[in-house]
């Protein structure tokens, strides 16, 4: 230890306790898990453990020894280089080496010849590792893997891949010690338990960096003129334009790709003296362009940066001054760690300003300084019965070295995700992999995986280890593809569905270009710069992100506690609460607001619970549901954080409604599940997991194959399933997950019992009413019908387009 | 049923998506796609066995309504290559009496020869007077086409943000585009213009579409 000590003084730096903390429990052997933020040293808080056993050991047989996990590869190539700095110092014969997707096939090959001391690798990596014949031997020298950014991947598919990782390696290195490095959780202690399974020797250790966070809002100059819904914030670019002038560098987070394009847009025309030293990051963009904007943030080239969450994670910024958040972060541990991306010395105040993009947001601000001041961090909820990652899991294995069913059974139920896995479900999922079915049939030639003479479950067809070999590692979004230059030259990667939208000679933005569509053509879109000053602005899925049950009950308080009416934030709501009074109410803690209006779209039916997204979304489609019973209608919902909306082109009876007592507890998990089988809900969940599992095959961005009609959507396996085979597991993940994912059905049965307690107040409004904007102009809508399909075309129409015919 | 007038001529558009042209006693079916969901099976991808099953009843229910002297298939009658799909449907059309005929489409990869050797008669294209027959939309002046490949469907809109998306039959002055027959095929959606019509079907019904324009 004294050596890593040494090295410490050597750097200028003094051990911080948590660090000392890590090496002394790890020196024990023992596994743990460690919260400490980005920039408080937590990589040699685990490496320099690892180098003070390596420094204790004296012959080292070939072969990796220690393991670093980390969800993002930008954030590989940073871990390799430090934890690499410190080898060459105290430990120079022995290595560490790089290994993600974009490492070549001929370092690969290299890396199985001679394998070095240290591997930096993505979950992804690690699985493809595993999928080859030798793993065990390749992996025998193990001594430790650790999981950074456990946070991260955790609540996520990805965090799944890990456990079953970790699960099976432990079955066959029993010595092998598990360390987490994680930010601040809400539930850490479960956390931790899934990380380590069955592990008992084991600690957690709390770095005791506290940040000072400041908190402020940005507000427009004429309170009066604030609007109930700009969506994009954009009224407020003056002040934000003085903000980035007045710091040395600025980062502008926000929560969607397409808001980032946006952003980046105004501000160069608003102030063309930024061009050089104005950027954008996101996930979407090249790595060459991201890397170079992380190198030069870091070099202070650059005065202003507009990102999303790709500049979440990991990287330190140290020049970074000033953070301002575009519209609601939906959750304190996010916000924090956006904060934390200025003002990098210890100790030092971190502000970030916020910015509402509409009026309600401004309470939001409220609840999040709150928030922050309680130090109340979210929970992450963990996936459970991910059958669609156990079956990748499963034909990962196969291809490789196979595998024994009664074997890896126990160590499956080793893990969190599958501790339920009964043995019917686990004989279903290997009927499917065998026989594409759960019975034998005459004629079926259905070929994936074989059972050899001993029992060993294994692929054998060339074709379907190639197709899983290359779709492994898709757990990630949807289908995207590569932008390139007609003439050459790579721009990034775009989704699917919104190249979909478009015809070739259309323009759009992308990575603060205006490109022309020329054609799609194996998986790559082939485009030329435009001069055309109107461009459609990709909206990339990524940013529907739900509030945390933390932040509603703190919305709630926010705006129910007396003492915030004399913030900056509800001073500038007041013209909003008039208007609101005035069209209906702002009502009251132990009050359900409803609202009833007509406007040409329809009649609005407009809720208020405040229970947040996730809750409102199961709410909206359950009501629907019960007043769909009463007589035929046809529902579009939409949802957010504050309340939900139910529009249709006929009234619902209001006396029907309360008669009926619509708003019971009783009958709520029926009544919840046949209103996910009707308005398909699951079928936005299925589309994961009909990738994941293997059953649409995308091939590969950089490596268009044969596929040779083999391909389809996963909407249509959903209607097959739907229609066929209701009883697939795969089908019913997704119902599942909707639940257990969408809405937390503890808090909904709670939910339901507390507005028994609540007086309901049914306005008739003449207009929208300021609480109801952001809810009626969104988009994203969700359906319920009772209404027979053949009367519902009768009264609907084709849109035909102007520039055709 | 919905009856419409072609060249003066009579020919029903059914939900199945098969049109009956009484005056020839024939039927027309696009796009079956027979065998896709083995085709899918026999390469790992697990497609419940079910969804294929379909054909037969619904082929079998037609002809019991009207009982054909000819069937035209009008391409992609087949998914992919052989396989144990093509042992039934070569049981299926020893069963017939009609005259079977297939126009050849971008799928059809199994040779004339064979399709011959189950009693198909094998064509690129076809014409009778004032009617052709081919498989990828491909519109001529001089006589009215019908076709298939597309996969034809629209989305609907009305009151209250309402979207519905439905297979169709897309008729433009010289050409009628068939919906897919087959189960497992999927939607491509067209943006028709003025001059279009348009009859969605619901696999019970089929209605003609109001257009609106933007």
């Amino acid at each position: 230890m004294k050596q890593i000590t040494q090295w410490f003084s050597d750097q200028g730096w003094r051990p911080q306790r948590f660090q000392k903390a890590c090496w002394k429990a790890y020196n024990k052997g023992q596994s743990g898990m460690l919260h400490a933020p980005t920039g408080s040293g937590k990589t040699y808080a685990l490496w320099g453990a690892v180098v003070a056993e390596a420094l204790a050991t004296k012959n080292h047989p070939k072969g990796v020894q220690a393991l670093w996990i980390t969800p993002l590869r930008a954030l590989a190539v940073e871990i390799q280089q430090s934890t690499q700095t410190m080898n060459r110092a105290l430990v120079p014969h022995l290595a560490v080496a790089l290994r993600t997707g974009d490492t070549a096939q001929s370092e690969r090959a290299k890396q199985k010849r001679t394998p070095s001391f240290g591997l930096v690798t993505t979950p992804e990596s690690l699985h493809v590792m595993l999928s080859t014949k030798d793993h065990q031997n390749q992996f025998k020298h193990l001594k430790v893997i650790v999981v950074d950014e456990w946070h991260e991947l955790l609540g996520t598919k990805r965090g799944v891949q890990i456990e079953l990782a970790l699960a099976y390696l432990r079955s066959f290195l029993p010595e092998l010690k598990i360390w987490g490095i994680s930010a601040t959780l809400g539930n850490k202690a479960l956390a931790r338990n899934i990380l380590l399974g069955p592990i008992k020797n084991s600690i957690t250790v709390q770095a005791q960096v506290k940040k000072n966070i400041r908190v402020r809002s940005i507000l427009p100059k004429t309170m009066e003129r604030f609007p109930w819904r700009g969506h994009l914030g954009l009224h407020l670019l003056p002040q934000v334009l003085t903000l980035v002038q007045n710091n040395a560098t600025t980062l502008v987070f926000t929560n969607t790709r397409a808001q980032c394009e946006i952003w980046f847009h105004r501000l160069l025309e608003a102030d063309p003296s930024l061009a050089g030293s104005i950027a954008m990051h996101h996930g979407s963009i090249d790595k060459k362009i991201r890397l170079w904007v992380e190198e030069a943030l870091r070099t202070e080239q650059l005065k202003v940066v507009v990102c999303t969450s790709s500049l979440d994670l990991g990287v330190d910024f140290s020049p970074v001054e000033n953070c301002i958040q575009i519209g609601s972060p939906k959750g304190v541990g996010r916000f924090i760690q956006r904060a934390g991306r200025s003002g990098h010395r210890p100790k030092a105040t971190s502000v970030i300003h916020f910015l509402p993009t509409h009026g309600m947001e401004l309470i939001e601000a409220v609840a999040l300084q709150r928030g922050i001041e309680e130090e109340q961090i979210e929970d992450r909820l963990p996936f459970l019965n991910s059958y669609d990652v156990l079956l990748q899991f499963l034909m990962t294995l196969a291809v490789g070295s196979g595998f024994h069913p009664q074997n890896l059974f126990p160590v499956l139920t080793t893990t969190f995700s599958f501790q339920t896995l009964s043995t019917e479900q686990w004989q279903w999922l290997l009927n499917f992999l065998v026989r594409g079915s759960q019975s034998l049939e005459h004629y079926d030639e259905y070929k994936k995986v074989e059972i050899l003479d001993n029992g060993i479950y294994k692929v054998n067809n060339k074709g379907v280890a190639m197709r899983h070999r290359l779709s492994m590692g898709t757990i990630v979004s949807d289908a995207s593809l590569n932008i390139r230059y007609q003439k050459g030259g790579y721009l990034g990667a775009v989704e699917e569905w919104f190249i979909a939208k478009l015809n070739p000679g259309d323009v759009f933005t992308f990575s603060g270009k205006n490109l022309e569509l020329i054609k799609i053509h194996n998986m790559e879109v082939i485009v030329r710069k435009s001069k055309a000053k109107k461009a459609k602005i990709p909206a990339w899925m990524g940013g529907r992100m739900s509030f945390s049950a933390h932040l509603s009950d703190l919305l709630k308080k926010a705006l129910f506690d007396e003492r915030n009416k004399t913030t900056r934030e509800f001073k500038a709501l007041q013209p909003i609460f008039e208007q609101q009074q005035k069209e209906s109410i702002v009502p009251k803690p132990n009050e359900l607001l409803i609202e009833r209006f007509t406007t040409k779209e329809g009649v609005h039916t407009v809720f208020y619970p405040f229970e947040g997204y996730a809750i409102h979304e199961a709410m909206a489609s359950l009501m629907a549901y019960r007043i769909s019973l009463l007589s035929p209608i046809t529902f579009s919902m939409s949802f957010n954080d504050y309340g939900f909306e139910l529009l249709s082109d006929q009234p619902f009876d209001r006396d029907a409604f309360f008669d009926n007592d619509l708003l019971t507890p009783a009958h709520l998990r029926e009544d919840l599940e046949k209103s996910i089988n009707i308005s398909e809900m699951a079928r936005r969940r299925f589309r994961d997991i009909a990738v994941i599992s293997g059953l649409v095959f995308q091939g590969f961005p950089n490596k268009p194959i044969k596929t040779k009609h083999l391909q389809s959507g996963a909407q249509l396996f959903f209607d097959v399933f739907k229609e066929y085979e209701p009883d697939n597991l795969l089908y019913q993940q997704a119902l599942e997950e909707t639940f257990d994912h969408g809405m937390e059905r503890g808090r909904m049965t709670r939910v339901f019992e507390n507005l028994q307690h609540h007086t309901i107040i049914w306005r008739e409004c003449s207009q929208p009413t300021p609480f109801s904007f952001p809810l009626i102009t969104d988009r994203i809508r969700s359906k319920l019908s009772s209404e027979n399909v053949e009367d519902r075309i009768r009264k609907m129409y084709l849109q035909l387009e102007k520039s055709m015919g | 049923m919905k009856e419409i007038l072609l060249n003066h001529q009579e020919f029903l558009l059914h939900p199945s998506g098969a049109v009956y042209w009484p005056k020839t006693q024939t039927w027309l079916l696009a796009d079956v796609h027979l065998g896709k969901v083995a085709h899918f099976r026999k390469h790992g991808i697990a497609v419940p066995r079910k969804a294929e099953g379909g054909f037969y009843q619904k082929v079998n229910a037609l002809f019991d309504h009207f009982p054909p002297q000819r069937v035209i298939f009008l391409g992609d009658l087949f998914h992919s290559s052989r396989n144990n799909e093509w042992h039934l449907f070569a049981a299926w059309t020893k069963r017939q009496s009609a005259k079977l005929i297939l126009i050849k489409g971008n799928h059809d990869l199994i040779t004339n020869s064979d399709f011959n050797s189950i009693g198909l008669t094998v064509y690129d294209t076809l014409r009778e007077g004032e009617f052709r027959f081919y498989h990828y939309p491909n519109p001529s002046e001089d006589a009215f086409g019908f076709c298939g490949h597309l996969h034809p469907g629209v989305k609907l809109h009305g009151k209250g943000k309402q979207q519905l998306k439905l297979p169709c039959f897309f008729q433009s002055p010289n050409q009628l585009i068939l919906p897919a027959f087959g189960t497992f095929t999927g939607l491509h959606l067209v943006n028709p213009s003025p001059n279009d019509r348009i009859y969605v079907t619901t696999g019970k019904g089929i209605q003609e579409i109001k257009q609106k324009i933007n």
